[in-house]
């Protein structure tokens, strides 16, 4: 009977969802291969020691404060020059996570204390968002151009 | 464009974050640029007004030069068989990757059917003409259920309710745009199969229920691709009596009823049937693509951030999310019903009926604001899901030998063309919609409404088109 056969394809339609939702659990791996590139030549987990480094290169640094569950800036935009390195001096009272969304995407840790972190990469020309990935905000939108 | 949160993490996910699977964006196109193509838009709407023919040029369904031997590949078996076969390929790969794949971005599913389906559908129906119902999955299964059973594919148990017009598929519809754009789990594995294993159950049980038209009206891709198709060079000759056939007391189908035609867009276009749920249809994909480019700008970004209520809140920013897409979607079709029912019309002639004698005019604006859009995200993401297709279980591998192929980020690199290029399609198509409505206007409204008549909807196409490039330009 032609409904059964529908029947029988709806449950395997189900069936599928249903024991694809089982599999996914063993495969999150926390390594998550990313886009290739996601760790930047400076210093991914930059820690304290960055506020030595005498040699700030060429290009915008940006204060970002991380109190509690407050960022700040808080979504702004900022132009910055096509090819030039962005340094964000991130002053937090807890160690997080940066997700830049440039073209690759760069991830970046940054300690309790002052980290600095220098986004390199930012060749192409658009928007890039720097979020909190801890906090799940945003904090910067850089316009590259 | 699309809300994620980054897969496969510890962190605990539970605020909406708002990024792409692109990585960077689009830079805003220049100010100039803006101004110039909306004082374009605005001034060739009303040269169109003033100076465009008094008679109706379109003739649906009549116009256009038959092409026997395309028809005829075309209807072939083979060329048929070759598309379903193209198609259920193609999305059981999709479908392989899904369920047996890891839940991490680089899962060629993602942009399998964020981007090939969902944005790729645009620019193949427009070439092509109505591409998804020559390869949907829902149709091929439906009628291999149906031979296998020894049904009619064509037949269900019950008539397709008329009056349930293109509702189905408008909600079908606002909730794949609901899933892109504000649930925030929309780039993890689970959730979109199941948004998936629930449409393909609904088609399946439609198509069941009734018969191959449930496809035509109702499945939300099917929908859109054969809208969009409208816009192509390619339509059928209509086989019924219409227009001068009808009126010149030759009430016999043309001899070619059926065939492939060659003709104008805007003469394809009048032939859009003006089912009910026309006019849900064009404002749901219209409003949530600019809702899609609003909520970059930083003016949500703020709201949502720094407004006490919703910040602390996690039921309070999802809800934001939700009525921000909600109202961008009503407040389309309210300007759409307002502009076209607020003409003047002969007594007796039901205004109400207007609306969606218009809504084929809104596609060409439609399909310009997705090209501006959508662009860039199309050709690169759309690339980049080429490679990931090589490695669907995220192993390394490189099955299909597309993973060595690197992508070409040259529109990136030439923001000046892609932004001259942006305007230039919301434009044109912005120019193809007055013309379309202007047709339709001294069609169906008295001669002394000629003018004065389009006057509100000409107004509301420039806000649509001026809004447009000011989202453009501001997010």
């Amino acid at each position: 009977m032609r409904l059964a056969a529908t029947a029988l394809a709806l449950t395997a339609a189900l069936a599928l969802a249903g024991c694809g939702g089982r599999a996914d659990a063993p495969s999150t791996t926390p390594a998550a291969p990313t886009t290739a590139g996601g760790t930047p030549s400076g210093s991914p987990s930059g820690s304290a020691s960055a506020d030595a480094s005498p040699s700030t290169p060429a290009g915008t640094t940006i204060d970002v404060t991380v109190t509690g569950s407050d960022v700040q800036p808080n979504g702004e935009r900022v132009k910055v020059p096509v090819g030039q390195p962005v340094t964000l001096r991130v002053t937090a009272d807890a160690p997080g996570e940066v997700h830049v969304h440039s073209t690759p995407e760069q991830e970046f840790e940054y300690q309790k204390g002052v980290t600095e972190l220098t986004l390199t990469n930012l060749d192409q020309p658009g928007i890039v968002e720097v979020e909190s990935h801890t906090l799940d905000k945003l904090i910067l939108q850089l316009q590259v151009s | 464009m699309i809300g994620l949160v980054v897969a496969a993490s510890d962190v605990t996910r539970d605020v909406t974050s708002a990024h792409s699977i692109g990585g960077a964006k689009d830079l805003p196109i220049p100010a100039g640029l803006a101004i110039a193509g909306a004082v374009a838009a605005l001034a060739v709407s009303f040269v169109v007004l003033a100076i465009a023919w008094r008679t109706p040029r379109f003739e649906p369904g009549t116009d256009g030069r038959a092409l026997p031997w395309l028809t005829a590949l075309v209807d072939s078996t083979a060329f048929r068989l070759g598309a379903r076969v193209v198609g259920l390929l193609v999305v059981g790969w999709a479908v392989f990757a899904a369920v047996f794949g890891q839940d991490v971005l680089n899962n060629p599913f993602f942009g399998m059917f964020y981007v090939w389906l969902w944005v790729g559908l645009v620019p193949a129906s427009l070439l092509l003409g109505p591409v998804w119902k020559a390869i949907s999955p829902a149709r091929s299964v439906h009628w291999l259920v149906s031979r296998a059973t020894g049904g009619d594919p064509g037949r269900g148990l019950y008539e397709y309710p008329e009056r349930l017009g293109l509702w189905p598929a408008a909600l079908g519809l606002y909730a794949f745009v609901w899933l892109e754009l504000v649930y925030p789990y929309s780039t993890e594995l689970g959730p979109v199969r199941l948004w998936v294993a629930v449409y393909a159950a609904v088609m399946l049980l439609g198509g069941a229920l009734f018969g191959e038209v449930f496809f035509e009206r109702a499945d939300p891709f099917e929908v859109y691709s054969s809208m969009v198709a409208r816009l192509s060079v390619f339509g059928r000759r209509s086989a019924e009596v219409t227009g001068t056939a009808a009126r010149g007391g030759r009430p016999r189908p043309p001899a070619d009823a059926g065939q492939i035609v060659v003709l104008s867009p805007l003469s394809n276009l009048s032939s859009l049937p003006a089912r009910p749920g026309l006019i849900a249809v064009v404002s749901v994909l219209f409003g949530s693509t600019a809702f899609d480019s609003f909520r970059d700008s930083t003016h949500w970004v703020r709201f949502i951030q720094d407004t006490p209520v919703i910040r602390d809140r996690v039921w309070a920013n999802q809800l934001a999310n939700n009525a921000g897409l909600l109202a961008f979607v009503l407040l389309v079709a309210l300007v759409l019903v307002v502009g076209t029912a607020s003409t003047g019309v002969e007594a007796g002639t039901r205004r109400r009926g207007l609306p969606v004698q218009f809504a084929h005019s809104v596609v060409p604006i439609i399909v310009g604001y997705v090209v501006a859009h959508y662009l860039s995200y199309f050709v690169e993401v759309g690339q980049d899901t080429v490679i990931k297709a090589s490695d669907p279980l995220t192993n390394g591998s490189n099955l299909l030998g597309t993973g060595d192929l690197t992508v070409s980020y040259w529109l990136s690199y030439h923001p000046t063309f892609l932004a001259n290029t942006k305007v230039l399609a919301v434009v044109i198509g912005h120019v193809l919609g007055v013309v379309a409505a202007h047709d339709r206007a001294i069609r169906l409204l008295p001669a002394r409404h000629h003018v004065t008549g389009q006057l509100p909807l000409l107004v509301a196409m420039v806000g649509f088109t001026a809004g447009g490039l000011y989202l453009l330009f501001s997010a």
